[in-house]
């Protein structure tokens, strides 16, 4: 039996779709059977990171409407097996789902694959009520800005409302420089209003826009830096201890980030 | 509001003669308040967590906040000028008293790690470090 993990964020263009296709691409690279869920309808894009949009025939709509199997809809990855895609539909709205859907959809792919991930959409409307129905984990996902961790603390409250506690944090485009100065929030800042565990720190890194615009994963590129900060929120998604990168010996912030687990 | 009452549970009863904090109602909130949720009560009301930005917190009386005190806090809101807010870190967004309306100055930074009570004196909102029973009175805790 599988695990469903919804990455969500509220503000948009924090990184949901670049985390949700890594920690796929990173978890099949590890041999994992993984199924990505695109719930953004109507502004589809994990096809396109992923370089499989010339391959989609059945979205998620066709299948929750019984014009086909869920079967037919999965696109299989280019480089991994393991790894399937369910696309969202582009010319329909987020209504075109509803939660009970959604639920039945997670619990069918739960019984084949190791990891159901679910691309939610910005906002807090129905396209996210249909992203977190059937999730039993959620990673949120922020930016080191006041209004994304402003939204970040929202979704955080949205998700235990709905039962989903304890969800763990990326924060995604960190520029340790700007935090030296003073210019951008630091880690610690965060922690301190959002109090749930890091998932992991991904720095503001170039080649996250070049492997995205070629459709990889830079979680398979050996030399970055975010590919390096993405394997390790893979090792602690399957439960491994993993410290933290350090970006910034000076600051020291490393030592006060309290808890550092894995979704465990 | 009536004055004499006795505190027991130090030793020995002792009278009480401020304008303290005591009223029958009053509500245990357990939990952090985030952005988007708020609490209102005609009382008072005690928050064992923090109240994060975007988050409001409206009583009729008394608001104390065992955390951080971030976002927006209105107690007195019925009109009550004795009405106080007490945080162990109080840093909110805007902060009213009955009809007054305080925010921190715009280029204010300083953080104080140490509870403090903000409350009218005078005619104007007023923010102090919190003393504890214990250090008024000169005590060693
Ligand atoms: N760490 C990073 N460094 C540099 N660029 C990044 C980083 N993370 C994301 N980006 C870029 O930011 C943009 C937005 O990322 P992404 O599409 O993953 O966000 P999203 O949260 O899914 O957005 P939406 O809310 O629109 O769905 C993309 O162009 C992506 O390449
Ligand atoms: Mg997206």
């Amino acid at each position: 039996m599988g695990e469903v993990i919804v990455v969500t964020s509220g503000k948009g263009g924090v990184g949901k779709t670049t985390s949700t296709a890594n920690m796929g691409t990173g978890l099949a690279a590890m041999g994992y059977k993984v199924a990505l869920i695109d719930t953004d309808i109507g502004l589809r894009n994990l096809d396109v990171v992923l370089g499989l949009e010339n391959r989609i025939v059945f979205d998620i709509v066709d299948v929750v409407n019984g014009n086909c199997r869920l079967r037919q809809a999965l696109i299989k990855d280019k480089r991994f097996d393991g790894l399937h895609l369910l696309p969202a539909a582009q010319t329909k709205d987020k209504t075109a789902v509803t939660p009970d859907q959604m639920r039945d959809l997670c619990a069918e792919l739960k019984n084949e694959f190791d990891y159901v991930i679910i691309d939610c959409p910005a906002g807090i409307e129905q396209g996210f009520r249909n992203a977190i129905a059937g999730a039993e984990k959620a990673v949120v996902v922020t930016t080191p800005e006041v209004s994304a961790v402003r939204d970040a603390d929202r979704i955080i409250g949205l998700l235990e409302a709905a039962e989903l506690r304890e969800p763990k944090l990326i924060i995604n485009r960190l520029r340790p420089k700007m935090v030296k100065q003073g210019d951008m929030m630091g880690i610690d800042d965060i922690i301190d209003i959002l109090a749930v565990d890091l998932l992991g720190i991904i720095p503001e890194d170039e080649m996250i826009v070049i492997t995205t615009n070629r459709g990889e994963a830079v979680v398979l590129d050996q030399h970055s830096r975010s590919g390096q900060a993405y394997r390790n929120i893979v090792r602690r998604i399957l439960g491994e201890e993993v410290p933290i990168i350090n970006l910034d010996e000076s600051t020291g912030f490393f030592k006060k980030i309290k808890k550092i687990i894995g979704l465990g | 509001m009536a004055n004499s009452y006795s505190v027991s549970g130090f030793g020995q009863d002792m009278a009480a003669d401020l304008d303290d904090l005591v009223d029958e109602k009053t509500i245990l909130v357990q939990r952090t308040l985030r952005s988007g949720q708020s609490i209102y009560y005609d009382g008072n009301v005690v928050i064992l967590g923090d109240v994060n930005p975007g988050a409001e917190v409206t009583a009729k009386g008394n608001v104390i906040v065992m955390g951080s005190l971030r976002g927006v806090v209105h107690a007195g809101a019925g009109g009550d000028e004795n009405a106080v807010v007490m945080a162990f870190h109080l840093q909110p967004t805007q902060l009213r008293i009955a009809n007054h309306i305080t925010r921190p100055p715009d280029n204010e930074t300083v953080e104080a790690d140490y509870p403090e009570m903000a409350r009218i004196k005078g005619g104007v909102v007023t923010i102090e470090f919190f003393q504890t029973a214990g250090e008024r009175q000169g005590k060693n805790i």
